[in-house]
């Protein structure tokens, strides 16, 4: 897994690369933390490249959202592919988090 | 390629990632649609990631040595796997948590997902305790997922 974070004031887009399961979600806990940390309330995650999420990455989003909405902003999911997105339905996440086609419109959604 | 792989699968955390590594491989080998292999592939590394983190939680150095395993077949018309662990007796398909899904971020609580999504993601589940082993049967029909999911 590999994230790469680009900042815009409050905002930030993270994107994620790779599979995020057990063997490394507390890695990207740390990832997503350690952005959130640094002033950002808005927080964009770019799905493009990520090939699989388990339960155990999920429960990283939940935290990651629950941090952003406390900051007064929020979580939003870009780009998302088709699988990936099928397990955000089945679990519920659609419903905690918006989905975007682009990061852009993402971005604009807190901008609003 | 083998219709038949058992994976001894280990304790350690990376121990499900590993496991299904060797899974993608079987799946890939015997060219199953890639829809199908995500699916299956999230349901076992759930249950394996489950028997890594609570199986042995309360161990205290039986005579037992811990084992965990993984048993993968393909037939003309199923994916088959069978999970197996030696820890305490755990029925997850009627013990896990039922998450609710309809509550906030704030009040959502993460237990039971993973065995809440491979429900959902395979078609057949069934427990069974067989000689001091938990024992989880997966079949998922191979003809169930459309040529659009290759």
């Amino acid at each position: 897994m590999k994230v790469e974070t680009s900042y815009a004031g409050s905002i930030a887009v993270a994107e994620v690369d790779g599979r995020i399961d057990s063997a490394n979600a507390k890695e990207f806990d740390e990832e997503l933390s350690a952005i959130i940390g640094k002033g950002v309330s808005s927080l964009v995650i770019d799905c493009g490249g990520l090939s699989y999420i388990s339960s155990a990455g999920l429960r990283v989003l939940l935290i990651a959202i629950r941090r952003t909405n406390e900051a007064g902003g929020g979580l939003a999911l870009c780009a998302v592919p088709d699988h990936v997105r099928e397990v955000l339905e089945v679990s519920g996440f659609v419903r905690l988090t918006k989905v975007f086609a682009t990061a852009d419109e993402a971005k604009e959604s807190f901008a609003q | 390629m083998e219709d038949r792989l058992d994976i001894e699968v280990g304790l350690h955390r990376d121990a499900p990632r590993k496991a299904m590594e060797r899974f993608e491989q079987f799946a890939l080998g015997h060219n199953l649609p890639m829809g199908l292999i995500f699916k299956f592939q999230l349901a076992l590394d759930e249950l394996l990631t489950n028997a890594v983190s609570y199986a042995f939680e309360d161990d205290k150095g039986d005579e037992v040595e811990p084992s965990i395993s993984l048993a993968l077949a393909v037939t003309d018309s199923t994916l088959e796997a069978t999970v197996e662990d030696n820890g305490r007796p755990f029925n997850p398909l009627r013990d896990a948590p039922v998450p609710d899904l309809s509550l906030s971020a704030e009040d959502r609580r993460v237990g039971g997902l993973g065995i809440h999504l491979t429900k959902a993601f395979v078609q057949t589940l069934s427990y069974e305790r067989v000689d001091g082993r938990n024992r989880l049967n997966l079949v998922q029909p191979i003809g169930a997922h459309s040529e659009e999911q290759r």
